[in-house]
């Protein structure tokens, strides 16, 4: 499964908390600043990277196509290496 | 304004079925006549989460005694807190582990205490493994996350890689290889558990080696003995900064061995509220900040990263809990640690010695 094809989720054990600002992992806690929320948001397991990055545009149609597409993938590379979401 | 804690550890019961030869419990233990209520221990965890609480780790003695520990997951969760439980895995049945996750269990670390079984048994002084490993298949039946905690000392450091593979065939997302750490059961019977200097070196490539072929499968934590280490270990991320623990009979301490430390009074949290205990309780103040620091920590420019080491330690070692941490090589009192090491290191690795960690009385 790769980031280009694959469906990005939280791994088991990870979940954002009531309040939407924090990752709540085994270890602990990752605090969320700007878009990471709304990104994790759309991480469910059911839409590919290129859908999130269609969904946050619709959320606001004039951000730059290319940088929130570079951002999202950078931002879910990140969190991969962390072992808090996988790709199905 | 002090920060919140991150954590709750809730030690909600010191009884257990294990007879752990380390068990970090404290030598005096609370027996089940003083353990708090149901209600007790819902108050409590419903202030840590007011209180800014992110996690409850429900802990013992094995915290599956407590018929009510659905409960505390419950309420935990309903109060928002990432709720870890801290097992044996013995008194957990299918059924229950199902309804413990419905209840909103995130994570369960399963402890093993070695991968033969004959020797797992001997160091538990119970037959426990062959039900850890039921326990391990049912985990995966969830989609919660699963950590394997392997206690590793000097009479099974050197199978190391025999271990790893073991616990790789449990698929856990994490495995913590937890060298011992000197407090309560595993003081008294350091002797026999503490690995020579040899030991402890040949066992770090092994690690090594096991985290360049697990890559991206199993994540593995190696936690080595503080006595080995050049700086001491940050305890508890500093005293009263970042944990509280609550003991089965509701004291409320910086750290679960702060009972060694004398002086020192413990607020009641069924008593008393979460925040003042935090914020104003002078156990809590004790070490908190850099006040009560000596040389060479006071004028160490590492003393914002491991804040000393930790305060047990120092009294356990050097008598004095305002001391810097004796592992540390920059303390006057280093020598102490070093005759330990060279002890373990002349002695053999056999050992019929050790005491069996009993259960609490009524």
């Amino acid at each position: 499964m790769t980031a280009s094809t694959g469906r990005p989720q939280l791994k088991p054990g990870c979940r954002l908390s009531p309040a939407g600002d924090l990752l709540l992992i085994p270890e602990g806690a990752l605090r969320l600043e700007g878009p990471a929320c709304r990104i994790l948001r759309f991480c469910d397991g059911t839409k590919t990277v290129p859908e999130i990055v269609a969904a946050l545009l619709e959320e606001f149609p004039s951000a730059d196509q290319a940088k929130v597409s570079e951002e999202t993938s950078a931002f879910l590379v990140k969190l991969v290496e962390r072992a808090v979401v996988e790709f199905v | 304004m002090r920060t919140a804690p991150q954590a709750l550890i809730a030690e909600i019961t010191h009884r257990c079925p294990l007879h752990c030869v380390y068990c970090s419990n404290p030598l005096q233990m609370q027996g089940s006549a003083r353990e708090l209520s149901t209600a007790d221990w819902i108050g409590i965890i419903r202030q840590a989460a007011e209180l800014g609480c992110l996690h409850l780790h429900l802990t013992g003695g094995e915290p599956l005694m407590r018929r009510d520990i659905e409960e505390f997951v419950r309420i935990g969760r309903q109060w928002g807190l990432y709720i870890n439980l801290i097992t044996s895995g013995f008194g957990l049945s299918r059924e229950r582990l199902r309804a413990l996750v419905g209840a909103g269990l995130d994570h369960v670390q399963l402890s093993f205490q070695d991968s033969e079984e004959a020797h797992a048994n001997t160091f538990a002084g119970t037959k426990a493994h062959a039900q850890k490993l039921r326990v391990a298949g049912w985990i995966h039946e969830h989609r919660i996350a699963f950590t394997v905690n392997l206690v590793v000392h000097r009479q099974n450091i050197d199978r190391l890689e025999e271990l790893i593979r073991f616990a790789e065939q449990l698929q856990p997302d994490k495995l913590e290889i937890a060298n011992v750490q000197y407090y309560g059961w595993a003081l008294r019977n350091q002797l026999a558990l503490l690995p020579s200097r040899e030991q402890l070196r040949s066992s770090l490539p092994v690690v090594e080696a096991a985290r360049a072929r697990l890559s991206g499968a199993m994540r593995i934590d190696y936690v080595l003995p503080d006595y080995y280490a050049k700086y001491p270990k940050p305890c508890m991320g500093g005293w009263g900064r970042s944990l509280m623990l609550i003991d089965p009979a509701g004291r409320a301490m910086p750290c679960h061995s702060a009972g060694v430390v004398p002086g020192l009074e413990f607020p009641n949290a069924a008593t008393e509220s979460l925040r003042a205990i935090w914020e104003d309780s002078a156990a809590f103040q004790r070490f908190r900040g850099e006040e009560w620091m000596q040389e060479p920590c006071r004028s160490c420019e590492r003393k914002a990263i491991d804040f000393g080491g930790c305060r047990c330690q120092a009294m356990l070692l050097a008598g004095d809990a305002a001391a810097t941490d004796p592992v540390c090589s920059l303390s006057l009192r280093r020598p102490l640690v070093d005759d330990l090491i060279q002890q373990a290191s002349l002695r053999g690795s056999s050992n019929s010695q050790w005491v069996y960690r009993i259960d609490p009385m009524e």
